[in-house]
């Protein structure tokens, strides 16, 4: 269940009323069908009218585009909330719209706006239906980061989609640069204006007989502002004397529709008063809401009969079960319940808090307690709701709801208080964590003490779970602060407390636990521990589901196994979390492109190109937006290493700048510097010189203490002497080697090994560099690794055939010795598919050998057309073939179309 | 203790006095010249800015926004 379900009352767009007055202008400007159309004028203008008008009013026509219609409210200040309605309205307008998306939005662990953002675009940009999203009361979003979005979302509008802002204040949008670039239409309040000929067309469609003289009048006062002209055609409807108003109005200085609106409550029966004003605080109704909150048993009689009195009322569904007052009114209401009834808004506002909660909507249910000032309520909805909150990434929304709650209640609810540290940490803020915690864990303390199973008196926790869970999680969130600190003893400390008391049954707690140890313990070069401890996190995750967390622990532990000279075991974890990934029925999650970047980099290693080189584009066909924050730069980092494989020094090099200008390894410790990798294309280059002045740049020297965090670097110097014919270069290597080896790092001795075999057989100890061979051939060929021995280029064939002469590994250097000296790679198999296809891929495969169109096919899978081109384009790469023919003769010959 | 702020927001027009309590107890003021004057203290600029948003949302044509004094409440 989640905690806020979506009102389907906010995609409701408002009922087209009858066109009273035609107004060309509005029209010809609404016509033009901008990219951009921004509607910007206050309360009353008339916004939402004019555009369920002109985008839904008068007979459909074919070439009519579909409407999106989101009425936003204050909740959707905050961005989870903002998006899912977003994608919801999208829907409306075209079913399968952002389906991914909608995935993406959803997963656990969630993703970034724009990834999500971007799948959407590509959603419509494949698609041939055109779609206005309307975003009605735009000015409610007050969030920076929704702004962001939306900037983006505009500069990157597909030509399917047309935006409509209505809002009573400019949103901080790029609209200057839409402006320039003639994408932006413009309604202001100074157009949504009723001139004079206007108003008294108004009044005669509404059936008033007034003179030239007192429309004259009436459009004064109003200024042409139509919620006024609507509340006097209500006033002036049913009375004898319309002069006498009309002077009596004219008359009177006061705000204007705070004027009509004394006059128009005041002429209603005082049980329609009393409910107008008592459900003033509404800000949506129902029959037994209003119930509820009045404490009368008439709600719904008086909804229908507002309704039908055009008293402000606007139906948010087609049964007319859900209202709202218009905004302006409702104002005006309740500000005459504070001034008439002063502390009886807060008691109604309890009550509604009171409905909402036995309704099971949290959200509305906190807002009203807080409306309320009922903070106690509001503590122990939010509490109830942590889990779900949580899951679903809604910290923001979370932290609003905590700050305004006061000391005293988080004083007694320490499941509270963990709870505000949590969604703190997670939005990186570490202010305002320490004293909260720091209750949390004295509440600990206190239960310690008592017997098993005995709370401490006067503790509140709205979940026994949660309160059983708190031990734990109370250290891990010390733990998470101690990193953020740079301690990392006291990290893995804190991890060890955390793991000795979770429930057997916490499996985000032994998540998060195991991966905060796992962390600590890489940077601190542990890679036994942290290997172990990532595996944990993986496992645990997967019990939850959490399927974008499992990647992104994915890259580090395959890391991690690489480092460990144990090639198999990586590629295991890849592909592991690659099934993962293929399984997800909405499509590959975040993170999906991250393993095909592992496995690429699996199979340089391997020696074979060609199938690196095609997961390089399978991750690039997924697309950057779903990769992982580290993507981008890992992504380069690969295609930098086949560009070297295949002799483009040059190239790899360019590549390697690119690599930097996007680096973000996201809290992983950077073992590989790209200065380092710079360096070593040099040392390929024949430029060793090079690369020692840039280790002396970096104050890398072989006189430093081996140390695992520079060990790329200093193996890298080490290159740049044995390439120099350093004599140095040997003894550096020994001293390496012994660190690497004593800390398992088996992957780094291979290849200090390697190096050590060619800085000996320099000094012309062929005795001494056989021996530092065959050590590496016997870590190598267990695990097929190829390219730390080919790579090395012509020096290293003589030795792999003397060492295969002399029967070390003989099979295995002499396949070595076959590729050594040369770029070529192996060729890439034939026979066998590089990458199995997914069950998905399967279907996919097994509808192409029918007759069905593209679009079939994704109606009949219940997939966007574009899910279907994605899935096509894999199949492709993975049978290597270039049309639909093809690759269902080649499915055939595989045997893939039989079940 | 913390510092308070006072402003005087002035709005085009009338507006009566008992639209205090929905500007948070603000003093509402008619002047001479036939605008309204929306004074008092604000906890800070997080409250003004509401105060402003409260004003939009009436629809009252904002007129000027004075800072008069800054004072301190125990």
């Amino acid at each position: 269940m989640t905690s806020a379900p979506l009102l389907q009352t906010k995609l409701y767009p408002p009922r087209v009323t009858r066109e009273l007055v035609e107004r060309p202008r509005l029209a010809e400007r609404l016509g033009a069908r901008p990219a951009v159309l921004l509607v910007s004028a206050p309360a009353g203008f008339g916004k939402s009218t004019l555009l369920a008008q002109s985008l839904l009013g008068g007979s459909p026509r074919p070439d009519r585009p579909a409407v999106a219609w989101l009425s936003l409210d204050s909740g959707d200040s905050d961005p989870s909330s903002y998006w899912a309605y977003v994608l919801a309205a999208l829907r409306t307008a075209a079913p399968g719209l952002g389906a991914s998306a909608q995935a993406l939005l959803e997963s656990p662990g969630g993703a970034p706006v724009t990834t999500v953002l971007t799948s959407v675009i590509n959603d419509l940009a494949g698609s041939d239906e055109d779609v206005v999203l309307v975003l009605d009361d735009y000015h409610v979003v007050h969030a920076p980061v929704i702004h962001e979005a939306m900037a983006f979302l505009v500069d990157h509008l597909p030509p399917q989609l047309r935006l409509v802002i209505a809002t009573r204040s400019d949103p901080p949008l790029p609209l200057a640069r839409l402006r320039a670039r003639g994408e932006l239409a413009e309604v202001r309040a100074a157009d949504l204006r009723f001139t004079e000929p206007e108003t008294a067309a108004y009044f005669a469609g509404m059936g008033l007989q007034l003179s030239a003289a007192e429309v004259s009048t009436l459009e004064g006062r109003t200024e042409g502002w139509v919620a006024a002209l609507q509340l006097a055609a209500l006033s002036l409807q049913g009375r004898e004397d319309l002069a006498g108003f009309i002077d009596g109005f004219a008359g009177d200085d006061r705000h204007v529709v705070d004027y009509l609106v004394e006059e128009v409550v005041h002429r209603q029966p005082e049980e329609v008063r009393d409910f107008l004003l008592r459900t003033s605080v509404l800000s949506r109704l129902s029959g037994p809401l209003t119930d509820a909150v009045t404490g009368r048993t008439d709600g719904r009689a008086m909804l229908e009969a507002l309704d039908r009195d055009n008293l402000f009322l606007l139906p948010l569904d087609d049964q007319r079960r859900w209202y709202r007052y218009h905004h302006l009114f409702a104002d005006m209401l309740q500000a005459r319940l504070l001034d008439e009834r002063p502390g009886e808004a807060r008691e109604l506002h309890r009550r509604a808090s009171a409905w909402f909660e036995e309704q099971g909507d949290t959200t509305a249910a906190v807002e009203h307690a807080l409306a309320a000032s009922d903070v106690d309520r509001a503590a122990g909805l939010v509490e109830a709701a942590l889990p779900a909150m949580t899951k679903e990434r809604r910290e923001s929304q979370l932290r609003r709801w905590m700050e305004p709650l006061p000391d005293d209640v988080y004083a007694r609810r320490p499941v509270l208080a963990n709870g505000y540290v949590g969604a703190l940490m997670s939005t990186g803020e570490t202010s305002g964590v320490e004293p909260r915690l720091r209750l949390a864990e004295e509440w600990v303390k206190a239960a310690q003490a008592l017997p098993e199973g005995e709370s401490p008196p006067g503790l509140l926790a709205a979940h026994p779970v949660q309160w059983q869970r708190l031990p734990g999680w109370v250290r891990i969130h010390r733990a998470g602060l101690a990193l953020m600190a740079g301690d990392v003893g006291a990290t893995i400390e804190g991890c060890r407390d955390a793991l000795a008391v979770l429930p057997p049954d916490d499996n985000l707690g032994f998540g998060a636990a195991t991966a905060l140890m796992g962390l600590a313990s890489w940077r601190h070069g542990d890679l036994a521990t942290a290997e172990s401890a990532y595996s944990e996190t993986i496992r645990r995750f997967g019990l939850e589901g959490y399927v974008a967390d499992i990647l992104g622990c994915t890259v580090t532990l395959a890391d991690l196994q690489l480092t460990m000279g144990r090639l198999r075991d990586a590629e295991r974890t890849y592909r592991n979390a690659l099934d993962l990934a293929e399984r997800q029925p909405a499509g590959p999650p975040r993170g999906t492109p991250d393993m095909h970047v592992g496995l690429c980099l699996l199979h340089l290693e391997h020696g074979d190109l060609g199938a690196a080189k095609e997961h390089l584009r399978l991750a690039q066909e997924l697309g950057e937006h779903l990769g992982l924050p580290k993507h981008p730069h890992r992504w380069r980092i690969a295609e930098a290493d086949v560009r070297e494989s295949e002799g483009d020094l040059v190239g790899a090099l360019t590549m390697l700048d690119e690599a930097e200008r996007v680096y973000d390894l996201d809290f992983s410790p950077d073992v590989r510097p790209v200065t380092a990798m710079r360096a070593r294309v040099w040392i390929k280059q024949g430029r060793p010189e090079q690369a020692l002045a840039w280790a002396a740049r970096q104050g890398v020297a072989v006189t430093d203490e081996p140390d695992y965090l520079r060990e790329f670097e200093h193996v890298t110097l080490a290159r740049a002497l044995v390439s120099a014919g350093d004599h140095t270069a040997a003894g550096f290597l020994e001293r390496l080697l012994t660190a690497a080896e004593a800390d398992g790092r088996h992957g780094i001795a291979l290849e200090i090994l390697v190096l050590l075999a060619l800085a000996r057989q320099r000094e012309g100890d062929s005795g001494a560099a056989m021996a530092a061979l065959s050590r590496a051939l016997d870590l190598g060929e267990p695990e097929g690794y190829v390219r730390i021995f080919t790579g090395e280029g012509p020096a290293m064939a003589p030795l792999l055939t003397a060492a295969a002469r002399r029967g070390v590994a003989p099979s295995y250097a002499a396949r070595l010795t076959g590729s050594t000296g040369h770029v070529r790679p192996e060729p890439a198999r034939r026979d066998a598919m590089v990458d199995p296809l997914s069950d998905r891929e399967l279907d996919v495969l097994r509808l192409l050998a029918s007759e069905l169109s593209g679009p079939d096919i994704a109606r009949h899978l219940v997939v966007s057309l574009n899910t279907v081109r994605t899935h096509t384009k894999n199949i492709y790469a993975k049978l290597g073939v270039g049309s639909r023919r093809e690759a269902v003769r080649r499915a055939d010959e595989l045997g893939l179309l039989r079940r | 203790m913390s510092e308070t702020e006072t402003y005087e927001i002035r709005i085009q027009g009338r507006l009566a006095e008992r639209w205090s309590s929905w500007f948070d107890g603000m003093e509402i003021a008619a002047a001479d010249d036939g605008s309204t004057l929306i004074r008092g203290e604000v906890a800070d600029q997080a409250a003004l800015h509401g105060l402003i948003q409260k004003v939009r949302d009436l629809g009252l044509p904002l007129l000027s926004v004075t800072h008069t004094r800054t004072g301190a409440t125990p």
